[in-house]
């Protein structure tokens, strides 16, 4: 360590535009990566959720990109016509979120209100922590069982009431929290799968027949535009369509289970690719800069590194030490990306941001110790190909009186 | 009188891409402990080379080397350098200071690497090492703050501070005027007399290649050892 | 090149680090202008597009470090230099004017590709006086060896 400690602070550090130039081209380096990571994983997640959802006999509903929303068109007479229908003639998993509520809560986070039926439930619904899962058989004017995010459990222990004026029945509703989600539940966007809205700060409230019919068009309206049929097929779909057409007058495309999987393999798939030899292609420049600035050092301290060789320095102690600043600089690195994520996540808790408030272990979650550990995976290769360029680079000029003549 | 040094190296080669070089053809050398040698020879015929070999910095030619009768070509690169540390003692010209470094940084290097086999250092013999060669006054100095008399002396106190059997200098006095030069061999040979310290110091100087036990004149080529033991 | 400090190996290093300053800014600015579908992609590049100016100026660090190695490595010819009638002033601006050299070279041929992709000239500009300002303070670096 005192070896260690001399050479850094005496040999390296007097160099010190050097040392920047690696730390900046690693931190480069490490945002890229780290950056890369995420969106994989982040999407790779994503696709994992699809998957609940994307059978055989299951169709998604997309509105089409070339079909515009008039809402002079739109009434509530048509969207109940449509759930009517939908009622009578489908299997179908309802959800919708985004609804913002007043509720009050130890972070003072503004809720975010969720709506899923029990098919949605069964396909896609979320993992609880404490408390037992939804049922379904309410009715409007009692108590209605919810599952809230972690961040409420606090204020609404399993079996308190939550009292709200709620837009969507348009009256007063009093909930009983049956169940909290676990930490950090979350959804994907379907159409943006490395995207997600988190579950700390949310209600999510049970939807049935009774609860559609007394719902305003809005939320009857948003549950269309991702509504899943389930158990169906083509020919039933284009009935649907033509109702959709009629009473509200937009195209609605419904997609099964192999044109998901072909847009996953066109849409997801192909960006993907571009993102990993993007950042293969960025992190090849970065090492090939890298490994000059560590040449260059050499030549500037080859004077400084035969002295010490001299005396007693071996060339195994020499490679061991740079192998200790490299990973000191490598530390610094992810400790400075680690505490910009940890700032970012913890802003969206200064901003009262509740669909991204996440928990976790130092203010990061699961898929950022995951980036991070392809950072430090890839800060080993980087750190090899750089040490052993350095050493090969000594060792070419072996250590000769010659050298410091 | 006990051998030391006992050195037998066949051929040294140094190749470049368009040329290859071999210098100390089938060359021997015996040396017994305290002696002074110097060797001598026009530049290119390998003394450095030579000192190099000694030295245990480089291994990389044809022959045998056995060094305080141990057999040295076998000896892992750690080991090499604790021997350096510990046994030899470079001293080399007044350029081989580190020049971030104080002087007394410089002259103490040797001490950070003795590790656990550290033979006893007291602070006295610093003092008494730096007090003997007078650099006390430059010990807060850098290198480039000296003089070129006070930088040779530096280097000659490092190369002394870990009280080494063996000392190998390198042109030690090449760019001293008189004073400091006479200086340095007198102080090389104070710890030849005080210590029994071997001393092998390669020069082009004549007048102090004569002050020593043993002049080993080297000649380019040359394919035995041309040595001339001196009375 | 025989009253200049640069050797071919300098010229072709320095170029290359202006040269990846520049496609650096370059891409990131092609990026902006591309209409992607895939969220996922535009997601991935928001993240370097939103701080082009930083990362940029960031990598142009690798400049400084060549002009610090190229000065250190140079020490002793400057010394020499002066030595045999050369003058620290005469040396720096030999030195300027070869760094500004290769830099309007190197600029030249980008603002091509900038043309060619009809991008916006002034998009690069600010690169150029970071690097002048590089340059003119390494000159300044020079002085430091008139003793070596």
């Amino acid at each position: 360590m005192k070896i260690f400690k001399f050479i850094v602070s005496k040999i390296f550090l007097r160099k010190a535009i050097l040392g920047i130039g690696v730390m900046l081209l690693l931190c480069m380096a490490n945002y890229i990566t780290f950056t890369a990571a995420r969106s994989i994983l982040s999407t790779f997640q994503g696709y994992q959720e699809t998957k609940y959802v994307n059978q055989e006999g299951v169709y998604i509903a997309n509105l089409d990109p070339d079909s515009h929303i008039d809402m002079n068109i739109i009434g509530e007479n048509g969207t109940q016509a449509v759930y009517d229908y939908l009622n009578s003639n489908f299997k179908y998993a309802f959800y919708t979120d985004g609804f913002i509520v007043s509720v009050p809560n130890s972070d003072d986070m503004e809720i975010s209100l969720g709506y899923m039926n029990e098919q949605y439930n069964r396909l896609n619904g979320f993992e609880l922590s404490q408390g037992t899962d939804l049922y379904f058989d309410y009715q409007l004017e009692g108590e209605i069982p919810v599952l809230i995010g972690k961040g409420l459990s606090k204020t609404y222990p399993v079996g308190s009431t939550i009292k709200i004026e709620e837009s969507v029945i348009g009256r007063p509703l009093t909930l009983q929290v049956q169940g909290v989600l676990k930490q950090n539940a979350y959804h994907s966007n379907y159409y943006a799968l490395n995207s997600k809205t988190y579950y700390n700060f949310s209600i999510l409230i049970p939807v049935n027949e009774e609860f559609i019919n007394h719902a305003s068009m809005d939320i009857q309206l948003n549950g269309l535009m991702d509504i899943t049929l389930l158990d169906t097929s083509k020919e039933e779909i284009a009935n649907l369509s033509e109702i959709i057409k009629d009473n509200l007058g937009l195209r609605f495309n419904f997609f099964s289970q192999k044109e998901n999987y072909d847009y996953f393999n066109e849409y997801y798939l192909h960006s993907l690719k571009i993102i990993f030899i993007t950042t293969f292609i960025l992190l090849i420049v970065i090492t090939c800069l890298s490994v000059w600035n560590a040449l260059v050092s050499v030549r500037l301290m080859l004077k400084d590194f035969t002295i010490n060789l001299l005396v007693g320095l071996s060339y195994s102690k020499l490679k061991r030490i740079f192998y200790g600043y490299f990973g000191m600089i490598a530390f610094i690195n992810v400790a400075l990306i680690s505490i910009f994520t940890a700032f970012n996540r913890y802003g969206c808790w200064l901003r009262k941001d509740a669909t991204f408030a996440t928990y976790g272990l130092f203010g990061l979650i699961g898929m950022d110790w995951l980036a991070l550990l392809s950072v430090v995976a890839s800060d080993i290769i980087i750190g090899i190909i750089i040490v052993e360029s350095m050493l090969w680079k000594i060792k070419k000029v072996p250590i000769s009186l010659g050298v410091l003549q | 009188m006990t051998k030391i040094i006992d050195l037998s190296v066949k051929e040294k080669i140094y190749k470049s891409k368009k040329s290859k070089l071999s210098i100390l053809n089938n060359f021997s050398l015996e040396v017994a402990a305290g002696e002074k040698i110097a060797i001598v020879g026009e530049s290119g015929v390998g003394k450095s080379s030579l000192l190099n070999i000694i030295g245990l910095i480089d291994r990389d030619y044809n022959g045998e080397y056995t060094l305080l009768g141990s057999a040295t070509n076998n000896l892992h690169t750690s080991e090499l350098a604790q021997w350096r540390n510990q046994k030899i003692g470079f001293v080399l010209q007044e350029s081989a200071l580190i020049n971030s470094l104080t002087i007394e940084d410089n002259i103490k290097l040797p001490l950070l690497y003795a590790g656990s086999g550290k033979k006893e250092f007291k602070p006295e013999d610093f003092e008494s090492v730096i007090n003997a060669i007078g650099i006390k006054p430059i010990l807060k100095k850098k290198p480039l703050e000296c003089s070129g008399g006070e930088k040779a002396r530096a280097v000659f106190a490092r190369g002394i501070i870990m009280k080494p059997q063996i000392i190998l200098a390198d042109e030690p006095t090449a760019s001293l005027d008189m004073e400091n030069r006479e200086r340095i061999v007198t102080l090389l040979f104070k710890m030849n007399r005080e210590f029994n310290t071997t001393i092998i110091t390669v020069t082009h100087d004549l007048e102090i290649a004569n002050r020593h036990d043993r002049v080993i004149h080297l000649e380019s080529n040359s394919k035995c050892f041309a040595g001339v033991m001196k009375q | 090149m025989k009253r200049s400090l640069f050797r071919l190996t300098d010229m072709l290093e320095l170029s290359i680090a202006y040269i990846i300053c520049f496609s650096l800014n370059l891409l990131l600015d092609y990026a902006k202008t591309l209409d992607l579908d895939a969220y996922i992609l535009k997601a991935f590049l928001k993240n370097f597009i939103d701080c082009q100016s930083l990362i940029v100026s960031l990598f142009t660090f690798i400049v400084i470090v060549f002009h610090y190695q190229m000065l250190e490595r140079r020490k002793a010819e400057i010394f020499c230099r002066i030595l045999v009638g050369g003058t620290v002033f005469n040396i720096a601006i030999r030195y300027m004017l070869d760094c500004i050299t290769v830099l309007f070279f190197v600029y030249l041929l980008l603002a091509l590709v900038n043309l060619h992709l009809g991008f916006n000239l002034a998009s690069n500009f600010y690169l150029v006086l970071i690097f002048v300002a590089y340059i003119l303070i390494s000159a300044r670096q020079v002085r430091k060896y008139e003793n070596f």
